[in-house]
């Protein structure tokens, strides 16, 4: 049976399976052929270019054959300055890659890609689906010679695989104080009403980023009219420099599918989703395990708890590789097995969600949280009584202590910088590229909603980084993750990746900042989603915060030509050398 | 009881469940938009019709009336949004007017007059998208695609036929046919799809009647809409002129010599155009090269060669204002046809394989000027003080300019006068 057959069997023929079937296919036989397509539309009863859109949409679905080994190496600013230049340089001269990444052979293909996740263990590649962590140099060259000698990824060394998490501080939730079925025994005694009060006095808010209110998310969606409802697991840690969800993913997934199940009862959900983006394969796993053992204990599936009449079970759906699908309703999209596109909001998913049905989608931290609030109370998080929450941090960079922190809300950066052992520190982006660039100067702001909003990521930048090469890598990153939906995103981000590559090389002119700010404001105000709103700030803030950084690559003109003159010369220059040459 | 909402100071009922720019229309009230139309479900991507709603900027398009809303959109701040979305869209594809089928009858094109767009002051993309003409009647050019994705509403909503498909994402994003070979041929689609015939700009034209119609007696040639008059951008100030003459000069770079030709139909004025202008460098009279600087350089064709560079800087470096005139002085033109193609295929069909070529080979006479291996814009190599577009612009809108500039006025041009066919 083809790879094909066996991924249609095992999804049941089901189109809205369709991005799960592809994504099989991908992984078992490197591409998905034109058959292979036309199989996948005839069986699902879904036009082809339902499925070529797809394969075309996500980062790691090919319609080509990719070879044995698909490499894929994480181009995030963090593996950037842990060295990811020399990997990918060993790699393509130890495989003889050519210029688009593939070998003679074409059993070998090498691909740049957006953050994988991997952020303080960088540089971090993906190799047939496995994440492979510290790939410097040398591992690059041992990496060459298992290729060279036809060793599956499989048997590669376990260690390069063992992403074993970093946790350098804990707080209520890492201090792993829920126990199996608390929350969800407790929410039930709660009864709705009481434990949405309970979630409300804990401030328990979003941990994606965006801040929202946990308690009125859950009461919207019950109160939407509806005979069905999701709970869905927003997995999809895909801003750059956050790698908190897949510490909770690997060791706290007792907590979430608690949080998951609690949040069902509250809302009066029956199936929820756990979205868990295509770079955490390696979780997934022992994550189905747990929700095995779970379901054996009564603590998923039908008569949660013994409680006759509950039903609460949880599936694992996997993206493909797309930044945007964090972003709740593009999220939902994908679910549905479409390409990750923001939905037009309102109606928000908590009326009108998966399938239409009204959805609560929240981050893995967010349910970890709900989970310990229900189980013991809204003291959980320490919000009530005018403290502040709790807020898991990623922190890479150049610091000595990368890792995970779980610190309170209000804590000041300079603390968190003691902590993690940062002490030449220059700049922090807080929040991801789509978040905020501060000086060292500011390290009296403090973590909040407030001020220094989110998701988890922290990245530290020392006095030997310059922050328009960081800033440039953030604009490319949006540039290839846009989803290409509205105008100014799809057209701004390419023309800011332009913008930024012609200041970084040396050819900027103040125009080309009016010409920025320019773009920002419209991008800002009429992009459809936060990743275009918000993909003309690095550059931006680079500038106003780091001017020496632009300074040393600008002369001070009012106007430079839009590409390299003398460059564009050259080759009918040396067409014309060749041809005198043969006469 | 109706209710109502406030658009730029112009209460407007609506009926429940209409959106904002249902409202309008209705109403009589124009908020520019690409994707949105009558017959179709609200796609809200080209975001043109963003409106300022309570102070909110939200795409009307896809957002409810609801009573006691403030909308502004006839904004200064929020057209020259929209002017950029529409430069945008024009740098993304090949929108070369002056070669269209649908110039006249475009949308965008009529977006651009009525946003008062004179620039695509952005780098062109100039994309190289396969063009499908595959089918008998209808052709399906890529390049000119805008992604407002009503082809595809249409196939779906109308004809239930599902022929197009949006693909891809960011860069690489494209519009699919659904069928084996992933032609156009091969698939359901006929000329009497309502999707044949919902296009904005010239993506999917039918074949053969691209010019029943004559330029200038189209769609929005007829009915330009609000865009009566267009201001262009502030023309920079010239030193004081006290008296004397102007003193012009011209070129041609890639060019057809066509605006030139353009600003000598002036006819009879040009013996008024003396009296006050002094001409320098120029074909229009025999000096190579510059007498003195100059006041104003009008620049006619696209950069297509280092002669051409050299030009445009000697240009700039004499004259103190200097303009674009013309397409392919605007976005490369016609020439710019060419971009996407490789430098040696380029030579190899001119001088080589090409139809007529006595003793090929490809020159090397170091006095020749080398192509580059994109025709430009000029706005790309050197900073370009103002643009006139139109291919030729007419002999009125150079008879309006230099007499806005003797006059020390900002020029004001008819719509008549500014077009970029």
């Amino acid at each position: 049976m083809s790879a094909a057959l066996r991924a249609l069997a095992r999804y049941e023929n089901d189109p809205r399976a369709v991005l799960q079937v592809l994504r099989a296919i991908q992984l078992e036989q490197h591409g998905i052929s034109a058959a292979d397509q036309a199989a996948v539309a005839g069986a699902l009863g879904l036009p082809r270019t339902r499925v070529q859109a797809l394969i075309d949409f996500y980062s790691y679905l090919h319609d080509r054959h990719n070879g044995n080994y698909e490499l894929y190496l994480s181009d995030s600013i963090t593996d950037r300055m842990l060295g990811n230049g020399r990997t990918a340089a060993v790699l393509r001269q130890e495989l003889h890659l050519d210029a688009n990444g593939r070998s003679p052979n074409g059993q070998v293909t090498l691909t740049m890609a957006s953050c994988t996740g991997l952020c303080e263990r960088g540089p971090a590649l993906l190799a047939n689906g496995h994440a492979i962590q510290r790939v410097d140099a040398a591992r690059a060259r041992r990496i060459a010679g298992l290729i060279a000698a036809g060793v599956p990824v499989e048997d590669w060394p376990g260690d390069w695989k063992a992403i074993d998490d970093i946790i350098e501080r804990k707080g209520p939730l890492l201090d792993e104080r829920i126990t199996p079925g608390g929350a969800i025994e407790r929410a039930m005694t709660l009864g709705p009403r009481q434990a949405l009060a309970e979630i409300g006095a804990s401030g328990l808010r979003g941990c994606g980023g965006a801040g929202f209110p946990t308690h009125r998310k859950w009461e919207f969606c019950r109160d939407a009219d509806a005979d069905q409802r999701f709970v869905v697991c927003n997995a999809d840690e895909g801003e750059p420099g956050t790698f908190k969800d897949r510490a909770l993913l690997k060791g706290y997934a007792g907590e979430l599918l608690e949080g998951m199940a609690a949040c069902a009862v509250t809302v009066g959900a029956t199936i929820g989703y756990i979205y868990l983006r295509h770079e955490y394969e390696f979780l997934r796993p022992r994550l189905q395990e747990q929700i095995e053992a779970r379901r054996a204990a009564g603590l998923l599936g039908r008569n949660l708890l013994g409680h006759h009449g509950t039903h609460f079970d949880v599936e694992i759906y996997m993206g493909a590789g797309s930044y945007v699908c964090g972003e709740e309703s593009a999220l939902l999209e994908s679910l549905e097995g479409k390409r990750g596109i923001p939905r037009i909001r309102p109606p928000f998913p908590v009326t009108r969600g998966l399938w239409g049905k009204p959805t609560v989608v929240n981050n893995v931290e967010t349910l970890c949280y709900a989970a310990g609030i229900l189980e013991h109370g809204a003291a959980f998080t320490g919000h009530t009584g005018g403290e502040p929450g709790w807020k898991l941090l990623s922190i890479s960079g150049d610091c000595a202590r990368p890792g995970i922190y779980e610190l309170q809300l209000g804590t000041p950066v300079s603390a968190i910088l003691d902590a993690c052992g940062a002490q030449d520190a220059q700049a922090i982006q807080v929040g991801g590229p789509g978040g905020t660039l501060i000086a060292a100067s500011e390290a009296d702001r403090r973590l909040s909603f407030e001020d220094l909003n989110t998701g988890g990521s922290f990245m530290v930048f020392d006095a030997t980084r310059d922050l328009l090469d960081v800033a440039t890598n953030f604009t490319h990153f949006f540039a290839h993750e846009s989803c290409g939906f509205c105008t100014p995103c799809r057209v701004g981000t390419k023309l800011m990746a332009q913008m930024a590559d012609k200041i970084a090389d040396g050819h900027g002119a103040r125009l080309d900042l009016d010409q920025i700010h320019r773009l920002n404001r419209v991008m800002t105000q009429a992009s459809h989603c936060g990743l275009g709103q918000r993909a003309a700030v690095p550059i931006i803030e680079a500038f106003e915060k780091f001017p020496a950084s632009f300074q040393r690559r600008m002369e001070d003109v009012e106007y430079k030509p839009a590409f390299d003159v003398e460059a564009a010369i050259e080759r009918s220059r040396a067409i014309a050398r060749e041809e005198e040459t043969a006469r | 009881m109706s209710q109502t909402i406030e658009i730029d100071g112009v209460t407007v009922a609506f009926v429940e469940g209409q959106t904002i720019m249902q409202a309008a229309e209705d109403a009589g009230i124009f908020i520019p938009h690409l994707c949105y139309h009558t017959d179709y479900s609200a796609n809200a991507s080209c975001k043109l019709c963003t409106c300022r709603v309570n102070g909110r900027q939200v795409s009307s398009c896809s957002t409810l009336a609801a009573s006691g809303q403030i909308v502004e959109s006839n904004t200064e701040a929020l057209n020259s949004e929209r002017r950029v979305l529409t430069q945008m869209l024009f740098v993304e594809g090949n929108h070369h007017c002056p070669s269209c089928e649908q110039s006249g009858n475009c949308v965008l094109q009529n977006m651009a007059h009525r946003l008062e767009m004179t620039a695509l002051t952005f780098p062109n993309f100039y994309p190289g998208r396969p063009t499908d003409a595959s089918h008998p009647d209808i052709l399906l050019n890529r390049d000119r695609c805008i992604y407002c994705e009503l082809c595809v509403r249409a196939s779906h909503e109308t004809d239930q036929k599902d022929v197009f498909c949006i693909s891809g994402r960011a860069e690489n994003k494209s519009l699919a046919v659904n069928s084996p070979t992933g032609l156009l041929a091969d698939s359901d689609f006929t000329a009497d799809d309502a999707a044949a015939d919902v296009c904005p700009v010239g993506a999917l034209i039918r074949k053969r009647e691209g010019f029943a119609t004559p330029i200038g007696e189209r769609e929005y040639d007829l009915h330009p809409g609000q865009a009566a008059r267009i201001r262009p951008p502030t023309l920079p100030p010239l030193p004081p002129l006290a008296g004397r003459k102007i003193r012009i000069a011209t070129c041609s770079l890639a060019g057809c010599f066509g605006c030139h030709m353009s600003l000598l139909d002036i006819d009879e004025r040009l013996i008024d155009l003396v009296e006050w202008v002094q001409f320098d460098r120029t074909p229009l009279r025999d000096p190579k090269d510059f007498e003195a600087d100059c006041d104003i350089g009008l620049i006619e064709g696209g950069v297509c060669n280092t002669e051409n560079v050299e030009t445009l800087r000697a240009f700039r470096k004499r004259c103190k204002v200097l303009i674009a005139v013309g397409a392919c002085a605007i976005n490369g033109g016609v020439p710019s046809m060419r971009n996407g193609i490789d430098v040696r295929e380029l030579l190899e069909t001119s001088y080589v394989d090409g139809l007529g070529v006595d003793n090929p080979g490809i020159p090397t006479d170091p006095e020749l000027p080398h192509i580059l291996e994109n025709v430009s814009p000029i706005h790309e190599v050197v900073k370009v003080d103002y643009f006139l577009p139109g291919c030729p612009p007419p002999a009125d809108a150079f008879w309006h300019i230099l007499d806005s500039i003797v006059r020390e006025a900002q020029p004001d041009l008819p719509y008549d006068l500014m077009h970029f066919d």
